[in-house]
């Protein structure tokens, strides 16, 4: 599977899967400090299960992977894969965002 | 109140066993720290059990990927082909039981021509599916051998034992109740089916515990004991023999020629059980007065074609998970 369709698979976890991805970009994490770090960037707190679910599916892909830890805290770090997927993934939601943004500007006349 | 750590070891008991050993104390530090911080959230405690229910459908190769992807494909095919033998145990049990009321039906009487076309369609089936079966169980019984032979036994002993042990209860009891009903097996005064009556009484003794008459106490207690005894017994050794062999095929590696062989395997034995159940449909289906006639189909019939149907969609899905 290539970088750039990786998250398409993930279907209804994309989303989870999208914020630790970025999450994970600023450094290995791990679970309570995801959820922490998240919430504070996003404003979203994502629910335990919701959350190993999508790490366990990231994982499994290749996108993250889990640090060697003394703690039984275990931290993931991002890959070089899951780095090129979340890139991918972002770029398109720029996109998303930059033409809705546009049109709100000409057709609402919102800044 | 129970502390944080109590609280967190209940619910990761949502989890299954795999799962719980890959996940267990960085899933319970997370908990411990969710509980602390919000010790009341309903909604936490319904994610979790969500979770928990979706890791062991996973573990169960009814959805989604393994914990630790490419690696484990082999595992995760193995327990996908495994719930599908489950599934088909249980359609097997319900229309088992259905086809062979209706060929000993046959037995006694002419069918109507809805219920003989069922009948015939039904009887193919169950012969393409134990063709299918014995196809599929050849190669798992060499390897499940070889490795046994190759003093690798652990793990095979427990699975084997309760499949031979289930296999062996099925046959003999089936046997002997079936020899014991005077409606088959080719009495001068019965009509000739396409089902050998044998075989017919067979289907029916194994499958006599799916019945109507659990709702009805009153004729239940009517019963021999014996007959009683076996109604309860049966089910349980029908259930130990598809454990046993559902546990044993997880535990004994494949070849992924075999893998896939077994496979294709699984989506005819889909196919064939979907014909199964439209020829079942279309007997229940079918308005023919049937009042007092052996063909009449009963509640049991319509609840077993709901029980037919679901166990067929899982299998379907366990097939489709096999295959990716």
């Amino acid at each position: 599977m290539s970088a750039n369709k990786a998250l398409d698979g993930l279907g209804r976890y994309a989303g989870p899967a999208t914020l630790i991805l970025a999450s994970l970009a600023g450094g290995a994490k791990h679970g309570y400090a995801l959820t922490k770090d998240i919430e504070s960037f996003a404003g979203v707190r994502v629910a335990p299960g919701t959350l190993y679910e999508a790490l366990a599916r990231l994982q499994s892909q290749g996108l993250i992977e889990p640090v060697e830890s003394q703690d039984r805290r275990r931290p993931y770090r991002l890959t070089a894969v899951g780095a090129t997927a979340l890139q991918a993934q972002l770029d398109a939601q720029r996109r998303v965002a930059d033409v809705g943004l546009r049109r709100l500007a000409q057709g609402w006349g919102t800044a | 109140m129970s502390g944080p750590r109590q609280r967190a070891a209940r619910l990761l008991r949502w989890y299954p066993r795999a799962w719980r050993a890959r996940y267990d104390e960085e899933f319970t530090e997370l908990l411990i720290a969710d509980l602390t911080e919000r010790p009341r959230s309903p909604a936490r405690a319904a994610d979790v059990i969500r979770g928990g229910l979706v890791a062991r459908l996973t573990d169960a190769g009814l959805c989604g990927f393994a914990p630790d992807g490419a690696e484990r494909a082999g595992p995760g095919a193995r327990a996908s082909l495994a719930s599908l033998a489950c599934c088909a145990a249980v359609f097997l049990g319900f229309g088992g039981s259905e086809w062979s009321q209706l060929a000993i039906g046959w037995q006694w009487s002419a069918p109507d021509t809805a219920a003989a076309v069922a009948t015939v369609v039904m009887s193919g089936a169950m012969l393409v599916l134990a063709g299918l079966a014995l196809l599929a169980g050849l190669p798992v019984a060499r390897a499940v051998a070889a490795r046994i032979a190759r003093g690798r036994a652990r793990g095979l002993i427990v699975p084997s034992a309760l499949f031979l042990g289930g296999l062996v209860v099925m046959v003999v009891g089936g046997r002997h109740f079936g020899n014991g009903w005077p409606g088959t097996g080719g009495h001068p005064w019965t009509h000739p089916g396409p089902v050998p009556g044998g075989v017919a009484a067979f289907a029916w003794a194994s499958t006599l515990s799916v019945s109507s008459f659990w709702a009805h106490p009153a004729a239940l207690a009517a019963f021999p004991a014996a007959e009683l005894t076996w109604m309860a017994l049966s089910p349980l050794a029908l259930a130990c023999l598809v454990t046993g062999a559902a546990a044993a095929l997880r535990r004994t590696e494949l070849s992924p020629a075999v893998l896939r062989f077994e496979t294709r395997l699984a989506r005819a034995a889909c196919l064939t059980m979907a014909v199964f159940l439209g020829a079942g449909w279309a007997w229940i289906a079918d308005r023919a007065p049937r009042a007092g006639s052996l063909f009449h189909p009963g509640v049991i019939d319509v609840a077993g074609l709901a029980v037919m149907a679901l166990a067929l969609a899982t299998g379907w899905q366990a097939a489709r998970q096999a295959a990716r």
